[in-house]
């Protein structure tokens, strides 16, 4: 009987693994693909934006990846919008229209899962703020980019210009 | 023999990566007239009866601790993306020293000093070619401080604004000024950046925007820009080698005379047709040699004012 038990609970987890990983890629696909907001949230230390951003999911959990990954990709292609006294709006890395849909490889893989995005989020603020909406969550976090080194590393690939490019 | 052939690939690679790259603007920051004015960093002098107060950057640098640290930071900003500043007050630095060792040189044979016109030492101290023109004030709100901040990049020879970032900092009631003075200058660096990216993009796609101006020699040759040739004034034909040869035929011509054109927003190529980085002196000296050939055979002389202004002066060499 005991034997029984250990059986059965092992399956369920065996079953649930598939529902685990596809709560966690729908997560993922919910940040890449819905509407985002991304605003300053302070001055960052040299070399960083502190960001506020929002976005919408159909989970009530926030994880770190869904959060830093929406950070990553409104400093490269949205900008910043401003906030409150002192924190203006910011360029986008990316100012090129075109540049989104030219370097699309590079960018998928930028964003994919482990990808190399990850190593520009610095920290991710534990206090989440959650709003509900119309069936879905809104979920609002504080993010720390290294858009210094995000830019660097963008130029080195050829993906966005430098400011001493040409000459 | 392979050695050979190596080094003269390798001569020849480096030669066209220089002449393949377009002439690179100097930036300089430079306090404004207001900084100054607000700061007591001026002096005063008699312009034949009226008084003129002129910014007394000098000053301001031995006594402003703020001011190097803001220059400062904007310096290493800029030069981590690859453009390093003239800094402002090794220049100053420099212009002293030059003039006092300058001086000092004589022959030793006749004892003659160094040639040098007002127009060479002029020439000196102009610099930068985008001056990035710098304001704070600090301000009170109750307990608390802030800063007002305000860089403008300016475009020595069309005097254009083509950059700028603006703001006020967050109040703080603790933070020191210049904690303040750096956060402002991190907070509004990107956007300034930004602004310049576009100016120079536009460079690369338009040309570069400059400034020409002929002008005629009194020396009693009778030569003015009126002089016919064919039917056509002098100053026509000018006009006719500035549509020929500017980025898509731009230039407006400001004003003139028979002896003076002055034309702005002139849009030179970035590469003559040898494929040579060319600024204002190079593009004006093409002028040159074309007045120089039949039927015009007129000699002239070149003086450039930095990368985007030149005179083209008409009569003699």
């Amino acid at each position: 009987m005991k034997n029984l038990k250990i059986t059965l609970w092992v399956s369920l987890a065996i079953l649930m693994l598939p529902l685990d990983l596809s709560a966690k890629n729908k997560a993922d696909k919910d940040a890449w693909n819905y509407q985002y907001e991304i605003q300053c949230a302070g001055t960052g230390v040299d070399g960083t934006y502190m960001v506020k951003v929002w976005f919408y999911s159909k989970s009530k959990k926030i994880t770190v990846e869904q959060a830093g990954k929406v950070a990553v990709h409104g400093v490269v292609f949205k900008g910043v919008t401003g906030g409150l006294q002192g924190c203006p709006s910011q360029p986008a890395l990316m100012r090129d229209p075109v540049g989104k849909e030219a370097h699309k490889d590079y960018f998928q893989k930028f964003f994919a899962e482990n990808g190399d995005y990850a190593k520009y989020v610095l920290s991710v603020s534990p206090s989440v703020e959650r709003v509900k909406v119309k069936g879905q969550w809104k979920l609002g976090a504080v993010v720390q980019v290294a858009k210094d080194q995000l830019r660097k590393d963008l130029e080195a690939a050829g993906i966005i210009k430098g400011l001493s490019s040409g000459f | 023999m392979k050695r050979f052939f190596v080094f003269v690939f390798a001569f020849v690679a480096c030669v066209a990566g220089l002449f393949g790259q377009a002439r690179k603007p100097t930036l300089m920051v430079v306090p404004s007239d207001v900084w100054c004015n607000q700061n007591g960093y001026v002096t005063t002098y008699d312009n034949q009866g009226s008084e003129v107060v002129v910014p007394d950057y000098k000053k301001a640098f031995q006594n402003s601790p703020d001011l190097l640290l803001v220059i400062g930071k904007i310096n290493t900003l800029m030069a981590d993306r690859g453009f390093p500043l003239k800094n402002l007050e090794t220049v100053l630095r420099s212009i002293e020293q030059t003039t006092a060792q300058n001086n000092l040189i004589s022959s030793s044979t006749s004892g003659s000093g160094l040639a040098e016109s007002p127009l060479d030492r002029i020439r000196q101290v102009a610099q930068a070619d985008i001056i990035l023109q710098l304001t704070w004030t600090v301000n009170k709100n109750g307990p608390k401080s802030y800063v007002t901040y305000n860089l403008q990049g300016l475009d020595a020879y069309t005097n254009k604004q083509i950059a700028g970032a603006q703001g006020s900092g967050e109040p703080s009631m603790t933070a020191d000024v210049p904690v303040l003075l750096e956060e402002a200058v991190l907070a509004n660096m990107d956007n300034f950046t930004a602004r310049l990216q576009s100016y120079f993009d536009d460079l690369f796609a338009n040309g570069r925007e400059v400034a020409v101006t002929i002008r005629v020699f009194d020396n009693g040759s009778g030569l003015n820009l009126d002089q016919d040739y064919d039917g056509y004034a002098l100053s026509e034909i000018i006009d006719e080698w500035m549509y020929n040869n500017t980025v898509e035929h731009r230039f407006s011509k400001l004003g003139g005379s028979e002896n003076y054109i002055n034309y702005e927003q002139v849009r030179i190529p970035l590469y003559n047709t040898r494929g040579m980085a060319m600024d204002t002196e190079g593009f004006v000296r093409e002028l040159r040699r074309y007045l120089l050939k039949e039927p015009y055979n007129i000699d002239s002389k070149v003086i450039p004012m930095g990368l985007g202004s030149a005179t083209l002066i008409l009569g003699e060499k």
